[in-house]
């Protein structure tokens, strides 16, 4: 199949990559973008690993065909901070201890920051639902569900100031 | 040793320190195998067998090696290696004539795309003659069941040997039954008469199905040659070492002409620690003299992957009315799939030496089954054996209307006590793990709470208590002195769990500096000191021993230098912030940045700083955990809700408080799925039935409550600072707290783990007819 030019925006910047029809937009970013920071552990929609934002949605990319992001947004967790600040999520991930093999980690990053984009101060249950497309098997979530309640008080705090 | 006093508490050892890797992996930053891709990288992909067992008649792989991008096709036909009869599922590269379990490899293929040999596999030709596969391991046990093994393959017990050293007698008889692989025995005193003399007798037949470890990285390896026939492997492994042993077994290579690149593991759990694909890939690269990438699909890792084994414990147990124990006899059955290699001796000793038995019979049987042989699973068959022991002793205690905690207590072995293979019980904190959840507010308010059930629903409070012997492995680690004062630490362990940053803060502490003085760093097979798994709970064990030593030695080399600058008695030396002054006189010093760089200045006469330790281990650590489930349950759906779960547990000394909770939060987490989701399961043809996430259910957040931590310290006499293993105790006790707590809400006993709304609501409604 004849590849094609998709054109689209990843974290701040314009892009375009040529790639095959078939191919997925988690394939593209890591393949073709080079941004190695979404994660396959399914392919299939259920382990959350390759959450990235579409248009600021948070999206299962391994279900997402590439094409389909043309002219749209995407931000991965290369793009949640900047290049010399953590943002304020992944600053609590790491103070919390909540990484330990990390592979999840990247998908429960950008499913958080979905959430907090559309819950400044959300309750537990909240938070527990909006990373139940995320799974982890080394954490337990507790660190988890901590890391992301101090976020989001750090992100008000920082916005009320 | 004199110079290991400290004036001065340094940053290390007890502290809670994130580990150093967080902003890597919080940005994404961090590679994994499937995120390197060197120039001219070939994707590998593998044939699979869609039977259980089957003859393989002929393959065709014309069409396959004609599709343009497809670099080799190769089956074991083309692989010189691939001889005799497979000893062991490494050795099994691709099936020879005959396959033993549906997801087996036949071919293998490498191209320039993963599409490309996607497409490839499709081309390939396989005729098959399908033969009767025994699915079921009790069936497989019976006279005239399918037989599973190639004649002449011996029972594997390395897994048993890396885990947990268990000795234990072998069984005494060499046995006939077909696909019986090994077999235990252990017995004390004369059960029969326990039994007769019994007031109550309770029989419970216990099941935990085929589990996946579930780590979210799929299986990965890198493999290229050079053009001397030296091999590198990128690989997600548990050990390198151990891989780099078994791939070169395979190849019939020279352990160093492979370097095994530990990339950073995305997860393992006892399922990355025996070599799977790596050879394989290895094959590819050579035949193609390019870089080959594999990764396993999340399908290939359910359906081919190397799962738990099945176990299946039929439990009898008699007791006095006082609460007296009689007699236990108990029947272990462990499917261990198309190869053996289960820990079979942990089974026996946990059910037979936890509790006091006077008088104990337990036989214990491997079954070979046409599935995929299994590995460990952290705290292998630890978490199916507790599940038996503990609900029955729970049933027990209910059954004689006696505190279950008490009941316990009383019975638990102690240190010293007979363990079931006669060796004596080490130090261990059983006791007091118990007796601190006994003493938990979550155990102590279980009335006041279960009054509290809202109408229609019931409520209920699980306990039990669990634990493991502790890994054993010989180890090495090298501490050095750099010339601006800071120490380097250097071992093969293979970081998953944030073991590093423990060690780390093991050599700050025994050198005498602050921990961001401290960097570790995991070398590869050609540079590392050997080092052991990342498994069986004893990196920090082990390792820690090696790091805590060469730091001690470094240190005493540090002071001998200062001392001979200083004139002075080492004895007379101490170490305060960065400096070795003498004791009482002030300003009359040496810092370690000076002797850091005369260790490393053209023409200088100081040595440098340079230390190492290899110890081997022969006492094991013991460690306990208690987990304590308050369960809501809905009688109509049989659906369990968890409402607190703690975790209580003893960790000798807590070197990183904050990674050991880490630890028993997500070992918590799996056996909480153990108990309650989680399940590989099989059709009557040996075919699993539920290969993708959707299906096999792991726990998420939002099925899950805050798990409470509470950390004991009861100190080993032989771990670094007293530390005993942390991994795998927080893996055991969900299972039987789950189906105590069930019990306690309905009055039900369930044995058959997951515990599921359906299970749970069938035993009600079974219940409600009898
Ligand atoms: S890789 Fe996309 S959800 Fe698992
Ligand atoms: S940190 Fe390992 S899967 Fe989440």
């Amino acid at each position: 199949m004849p590849k094609q030019i998709l054109s689209f925006t990843v974290n701040g910047d314009k892009v375009d990559l040529l790639v095959p029809p078939y191919v997925t937009l988690l394939d593209a970013l890591r393949d073709e973008a080079g941004l190695t920071g979404p994660k396959e552990g399914c392919g299939t929609g259920d382990c959350g690993a390759c959450t990235v934002h579409l248009d600021g949605k948070p999206v299962a990319s391994c279900l997402v065909l590439a094409l389909q992001a043309r002219g749209r947004s995407v931000r991965t967790i290369e793009g949640l901070g900047t290049a010399t600040a953590l943002h304020p999520l992944q600053d609590a991930f790491v103070r919390h201890g909540v990484p330990q093999c990390g592979f999840c980690i990247p998908g429960v990053l950008m499913a958080a920051a979905a959430l907090l984009e559309e819950h400044a101060a959300p309750t537990e249950e909240q938070i527990r639902y909006g990373i139940a497309g995320n799974l982890c098997r080394c954490t337990g979530y507790t660190k988890m569900v901590a890391a992301i309640t101090e976020a989001a008080g750090m992100i008000k705090k920082g916005a009320a100031r | 040793m004199s110079v290991m006093k400290t004036t001065r508490d340094v940053k290390g050892v007890g502290l809670s320190i994130p580990r150093p890797d967080g902003p890597d992996k919080v940005t994404g930053k961090v590679q994994y195998v499937a995120d390197i891709t060197p120039r001219g990288l070939l994707h590998a992909k593998l044939l699979r067998s869609p039977h259980a067992h089957a003859k393989i008649v002929r393959i065709d792989v014309s069409k396959a090696r004609a599709l343009p991008g497809v670099r080799a096709v190769l089956t074991a036909a083309d692989i010189p290696e691939l001889k005799g009869k497979p000893a062991s599922r490494a050795h099994a590269v691709l099936a020879i004539d005959r396959v033993v379990f549906a997801g087996q490899p036949v071919a293998a293929v490498a191209a320039d795309e993963v599409a490309i040999a996607e497409e490839a596999l499709d081309l390939i030709d396989v005729q098959y003659e399908v033969l009767p596969a025994s699915v079921d391991p009790l069936q497989a046990m019976k006279p005239g069941a399918p037989p599973v093994a190639e004649l002449g393959t011996e029972a594997d017990l390395s897994e048993a040997m890396a885990h947990s050293a268990v000795a234990m007698a072998k069984g005494e008889t060499p046995t006939k039954a077909v696909n019986v692989s090994q077999t235990a025995h252990v017995k004390r005193g004369d059960v029969a008469k326990g039994f007769a003399e019994s007031d109550v007798v309770l029989e419970h037949t216990y099941r935990v199905p085929m589990v996946h470890q579930g780590y979210i990285e799929p299986h990965a390896v890198l493999a290229e040659w050079d053009r001397s026939g030296n091999l590198t492997l990128w690989a997600s492994t548990q050990g390198s070492f151990n891989t780099r042993s078994e791939v070169a077994d395979v190849l019939g290579l020279e352990e160093n002409r492979i370097k095994v690149i530990p990339v950073e593991c995305g997860g393992g759990f006892g399922g990355k620690i025996r070599a799977l694909c790596e050879p394989i890939t290895a094959i590819l690269a050579r035949v193609t003299a390019r870089p080959v990438r594999y990764v396993m699909t999340r399908r290939e890792e359910l359906e081919a992957g190397m799962p738990a084994p099945q176990v299946i414990i039929r439990l009898k147990t008699g007791v006095k009315k006082d609460g007296t124990l009689m007699a236990l006899e108990g029947e272990t059955v462990l499917e261990s799939g198309a190869f053996s290699g289960t820990v079979l001796a942990v089974s026996a000793v946990f059910l037979g030496s936890l509790y006091k038995w006077p008088a104990f019979d337990i036989k214990g049987s491997e079954v070979l089954t046409h599935k995929p042989s299994v590995a460990a699973y952290r705290a292998p068959v630890a978490p199916q054996s507790i599940f038996a022991i503990d609900s029955q002793m729970d049933a027990l205690a209910r059954a004689l209307n006696i505190d279950p905690v008490a009941f316990r207590a009383r019975h638990l072995s102690k240190p010293g006590d007979p363990m079931a293979n006669n060796q004596p019980w080490a130090s261990m904190g059983a006791p007091e793990v118990l007796q601190k959840a006994g003493a938990h507010r979550v155990w102590k308010e279980r009335e006041a709470w279960k009054k509290g059930a809202k109408p229609g629903t019931l409520r209920g409070v699980g306990l039990s208590l669990g634990g493991w012997l502790g890994g054993l492995q010989p180890t090495g680690a090298s501490v050095k002195l750099n010339p601006d004062g800071t120490l380097s630490v250097l071992t093969g362990q293979v970081d998953i769990a944030g073991t590093n940053i423990a060690l780390a803060q093991i050599a700050a502490t025994a050198y005498g500096v602050d921990i961001d003085k401290v960097k570790i760093t995991t070398g590869d097979t050609d540079v590392a000191p050997v080092t052991g798994l990342s498994a069986g709970s004893k990196t920090v064990y082990t390792v820690g021993v090696a790091v805590l030593q060469a730091a001690q030695a470094a240190r005493k080399q540090t002071f001998e230098i200062a001392a001979a600058e200083l004139e002075a008695a080492v004895d007379d030396l101490e170490l305060v912030d960065g400096k070795i002054v003498v004791r009482g006189v002030p300003g009359k010093g040496v810092t370690l940045q000076s002797i850091g760089k005369k260790g490393n200045l053209y023409m200088s006469k100081v040595e440098p700083v340079i230390a190492s330790s290899h110890p081997a281990f022969s006492q094991q650590a013991p460690a306990f955990a208690s987990q304590i489930a308050r369960i809501e349950l809905d009688p109509d759906t049989g659906e369990v809700t968890l409402k607190d779960f703690v975790i209580v547990q003893d960790v000798g000394k807590a070197i990183n408080p904050l990674a050991v909770e880490g630890q028993m939060q997500g070992g918590a987490v799996q056996s909480l799925g153990m108990a309650l989701t989680e399940g590989l399961v099989y059709d009557d043809q040996g075919r699993l039935t539920n290969p993708s996430l959707l299906d096999y259910r792991k726990l998420t957040a939002a099925d899950l409550p805050n798990l409470e931590t509470v950390i004991v310290e009861v100190p080993s006499p032989a771990g670094p600072f007293g530390a005993r293993g942390v991994g795998e105790p927080p893996i055991i006790p969900a299972p039987a707290a789950i189906a105590n707590a069930i019990a306690d809400a309905t009055g039900v006993r369930l044995t058959e783990a997951p515990l599921t709304p359906e299970r749970i609501a069938l035993a009600l409604a079974r219940r409600g007819a009898g």
